[in-house]
C-alpha cells in the first residue's frame, strides 16, 4: 500500500486543527489528570498548578505532530474525534461544571 | 535513523517559516534573558546612592516600622522588611500602596529610612529600573506594549518556537550522527553555518525545549486556569475559614526575632525580606522569602514560607526551597529550570551563555533562511535579491545589533542618570537606539550595516565602563564585572567587524553580504568577460 506523500501545502487546514482542537484535547486531558490525582477544590494547590502546566508539554506536541495528518480535513476530523472522547468521558465522570 | 523522505522535506519548509517569522523576537527574548541571570549584580552596578539615611540596624527595625506607620496608615495592609541592604535594595523598609490596575499595573514604591535625628524620611527613588526593564524586554520579546498586549504575542512565539524545535530535530534526525560533531569550516559558508546551527540546537535542546513550554505557560497561565474554572467542576472553594477566637492583641513578632526563629527552624534557608501584612479582618501576616542554594526557587531570586506571626512557626512551605511537597516541588522545578536559580553562580553563568548561544542559535537560522531564498531564486533568470529577501537580511542586522547597542546605552545610561531615573526613561532610551539601528540597516541594506554597526555596537558596549569610569565621584564603582564583560563583548564586537569585512570582499555579486561597490565591480568583470 502506497501512502500518498506528505507535504505543508495543507498547513493552514492542519494547523488550525491543531491550534484550536489541540488546545481543546490538551484541557480535556489536564481534566483527566486532575481527576486521576485528586484535584478537588479552586483552591490554588500545587496539584491544580500541575495540571494547568500540563496543558503546555500537549498543546505544543499536538501542534507540532499535527502536521502528520494527511489533511487538513483528516486533522479536523481526528482531533475533533479524540477531543470529543475526552470531554465525553469528563462528562460521564461528573467533572465538568 | 530513517523517516520518509516527504515528512523531512514538509518539515524542513515549516521548520524554515515558523523560523523566520520568530527568530528576531526570539534573539531579544535570549539576549535579554541572558543579562537578567545577572539582574541583581546589575541593579547594584546601576543603583546611584540612596538619598536616603544608612538602613536602620535590623534590631532598631520596630522604631522605623512605628514611624511609617504612623505617617503612612496605610503601609500597614503590606510593607517589607529588607533583610540584605545594600546600593541595590537602600532602605530597610519598603511598601507598595495597594492600587487599582491589577496584577501586572505598574505600583508605585515608597522607601523609609530615620534620619539621625530619629525623624523619618520617605522617598520614591530606590535602586536602579534597569535591571527590571531589561526583564521586562525579555519577557516581552522586546515588544513595546502593555503586558495585556504583549503576552499573549510573546505567547504565539513561543508557540511557533515549540514547533521549530520539533520540526528542527525532525529534519536533522535522518542525518544526525553524521552531521552532530561535523563543524565544516571552509569554502562552504551556508555549510558551516547550518552545521553551527545543528550543534548549538542539538546540544542546547533540553534548554530550549524548558524554556518553550515554561514561555508558554508564563504567556497563557491566566488563559489556562480561567479555562479550566469555566468547564471543570469544582468543590467549594476554600475550606471554610476555622472561626478564630478573636485573640487577644498578641505581639507580633520583630523582624530580628523571626530571623533568628528561621535560623533555627529552617537552616539553610537564607532569609532576604520579611513581608508584613494584614487580612481584611484586620489579623496579621508574615512570609519570608529567601533562598537556599541546594534548592530551586519558585520566583527568580527568591522562594517564600508562610510564618505564624506570633510565634515564627512556618505554617505555609508550598514555596519554600526544601520544604515543598512532591507536587510543589515539581511545579518549582519548571521555574527554576527557567530561572536557572539553583546551584549558585556556576549554573548562572551556565545559563548566560546557553542564552547567549540561544540568541546565536536563531541568528544563524535567520541567515541560513536568506541564504537558502538566494539560492533558489539564482535559478531565476535575475540574481537580484527580492525586496522581501533584502529586507529580511538587513533586519537579520539591524534588529539583534539594535537589540545589543540598545541594552548597553540604557545601561550605561543608568550612571549619569542617577536618581532622575525612571523605567519609562530606559525605556526611551533602549527603543530610541533600537529603532535607530534596524531604520540604518533598512536604508543601508544588510552588508553595509553589518560593518557600520558592529563598531557602533562596540562603541554602545564601551560605555558602560565610560560610565563608570566618569560617574565615579558621584557613584562609587561596584560590581566590576559588569564593566569587565561589557569590555570583553566590545572585543568580541571588533572581530566579528573584521570578519564582515572579510565576506564582503570575497562574497558572490548575489549575496546579501556583498558590498554594493563590489557587485558593481564584478558586473564590470562580467560584462568584459562577455566582450
Amino acid at each position: 500500500m502506497s501512502t500518498p506523500e506528505l507535504s505543508s501545502r495543507d498547513w493552514l487546514g492542519k494547523a488550525s486543527a491543531g491550534l484550536i482542537l489541540g488546545f481543546a484535547l490538551s484541557l480535556g486531558l489536564s481534566g483527566l489528570l486532575a481527576a486521576a490525582i485528586g484535584v478537588g477544590d479552586t483552591y490554588f494547590s500545587t496539584r491544580g498548578q500541575l495540571t494547568m502546566w500540563v496543558i503546555a508539554p500537549l498543546w505544543c506536541g499536538i501542534l507540532s505532530f499535527c502536521f502528520l495528518f494527511r489533511s487538513g480535513r483528516g486533522a479536523w476530523l481526528w482531533l475533533g474525534a479524540a477531543a470529543a472522547a475526552v470531554w465525553f468521558a469528563l462528562f460521564l465522570m461528573g467533572r465538568l461544571s | 535513523m530513517k523517516l520518509r523522505p516527504d515528512i523531512v522535506r514538509m518539515y524542513k519548509e515549516i521548520h524554515g517559516w515558523v523560523g523566520i517569522v520568530s527568530g528576531l523576537a526570539l534573539f531579544i527574548a535570549f539576549y535579554a534573558g541572558a543579562i537578567t541571570m545577572f539582574e541583581v549584580p546589575l541593579q547594584r552596578w546601576a543603583s546611584p546612592p540612596s538619598g536616603l539615611a544608612a538602613p536602620v540596624p535590623l534590631e532598631r527595625t520596630p522604631e522605623l516600622v512605628r514611624a511609617v506607620l504612623a505617617a503612612h496608615p496605610e503601609a500597614a495592609e503590606d510593607y517589607d522588611v529588607h533583610l540584605a541592604v545594600g546600593p541595590e535594595q537602600p532602605a530597610r523598609v519598603s511598601w507598595q500602596p495597594h492600587e487599582e490596575g491589577g496584577d501586572h499595573g505598574t505600583h508605585r514604591t515608597f522607601y523609609a529610612a530615620l534620619a539621625p535625628d530619629g525623624s523619618l524620611q520617605v522617598e520614591e527613588k530606590g535602586p536602579s529600573p534597569v535591571a527590571q526593564f531589561v526583564d521586562i524586554l525579555h519577557q516581552q520579546v522586546g515588544l513595546p506594549f502593555s503586558h495585556e498586549v504583549a503576552m499573549p504575542i510573546m505567547g504565539a512565539i513561543a508557540l511557533l518556537y515549540a514547533i521549530a524545535l520539533i520540526s528542527g530535530i525532525i529534519v536533522l534526525l535522518p542525518s544526525l550522527v553524521a552531521d552532530l560533531f561535523a563543524l565544516r569550516i571552509g569554502r562552504n559558508l551556508k555549510r558551516m553555518w547550518l552545521d553551527l546551527h545543528n550543534v548549538l540546537g542539538v546540544l542546547s535542546l533540553p534548554f530550549h525545549l524548558i524554556m518553550a513550554l515554561t514561555a508558554v505557560v508564563f504567556a497563557f497561565h491566566d488563559q489556562f486556569y480561567d479555562a479550566q474554572g469555566l468547564t471543570f467542576a469544582r468543590a467549594d472553594a476554600r475550606p471554610p475559614a476555622v472561626a478564630r477566637a478573636a485573640a487577644p492583641e498578641r505581639p507580633v513578632l520583630t523582624p530580628a526575632e523571626a530571623v533568628r526563629r528561621l535560623a533555627v527552624e529552617a537552616p539553610g534557608f537564607t532569609p532576604t525580606t520579611l513581608s508584613y501584612g494584614e487580612r481584611p479582618d484586620g489579623t496579621p501576616t508574615l512570609r519570608a522569602a529567601g533562598h537556599d542554594p541546594r534548592y530551586g526557587l519558585r520566583a527568580s531570586t527568591y522562594g517564600f514560607a508562610g510564618l505564624d506571626p506570633h510565634t515564627g512557626e512556618i505554617v505555609m512551605s508550598d514555596y519554600m526551597p526544601g520544604r515543598q511537597d512532591g507536587w510543589g516541588a515539581t511545579i518549582t522545578s519548571f521555574f527554576a529550570l527557567h530561572f536557572g536559580n539553583f546551584g549558585g553562580s556556576g549554573i548562572r553563568w551556565s545559563y548566560f551563555l546557553l542564552g547567549l548561544a540561544g540568541a546565536f542559535l536563531f541568528y544563524t537560522g535567520n541567515l541560513l533562511w536568506v541564504e537558502s531564498r538566494r539560492k533558489r531564486q539564482r535559478k531565476l533568470p535575475s540574481v537580484e535579491q527580492t525586496r522581501s529577501t533584502r529586507i529580511l537580511g538587513a533586519l537579520t542586522v539591524g534588529v539583534p545589533l539594535g537589540c545589543i547597542a540598545g541594552i548597553s546605552v540604557t545601561v550605561a545610561a543608568a550612571k549619569p542618570l542617577g536618581l532622575a531615573t525612571s523605567e519609562g526613561l530606559h525605556a526611551a532610551i533602549y527603543y530610541a537606539v533600537f529603532l535607530a539601528f534596524a531604520a540604518w540597516a533598512l536604508w543601508r541594506g544588510a552588508a553595509r550595516a553589518g560593518i557600520e554597526l558592529l563598531p557602533a555596537t562596540a562603541a554602545a558596549m564601551l560605555l558602560i565602563p565610560v560610565a563608570t569610569l566618569t560617574s565615579l565621584g558621584r557613584h562609587p564603582a561596584s560590581e566590576p564585572l559588569v564593566d569587565l564583560v561589557a569590555l570583553a563583548a566590545a572585543a568580541i564586537l571588533i572581530l566579528a567587524r573584521r570578519a564582515a569585512v572579510a565576506r564582503a570582499r570575497s562574497s558572490p555579486r548575489d549575496s546579501i553580504w556583498a558590498l554594493p561597490a563590489s557587485r558593481a565591480r564584478t558586473e564590470l568583470r562580467v560584462q568584459e568577460e562577455q566582450a
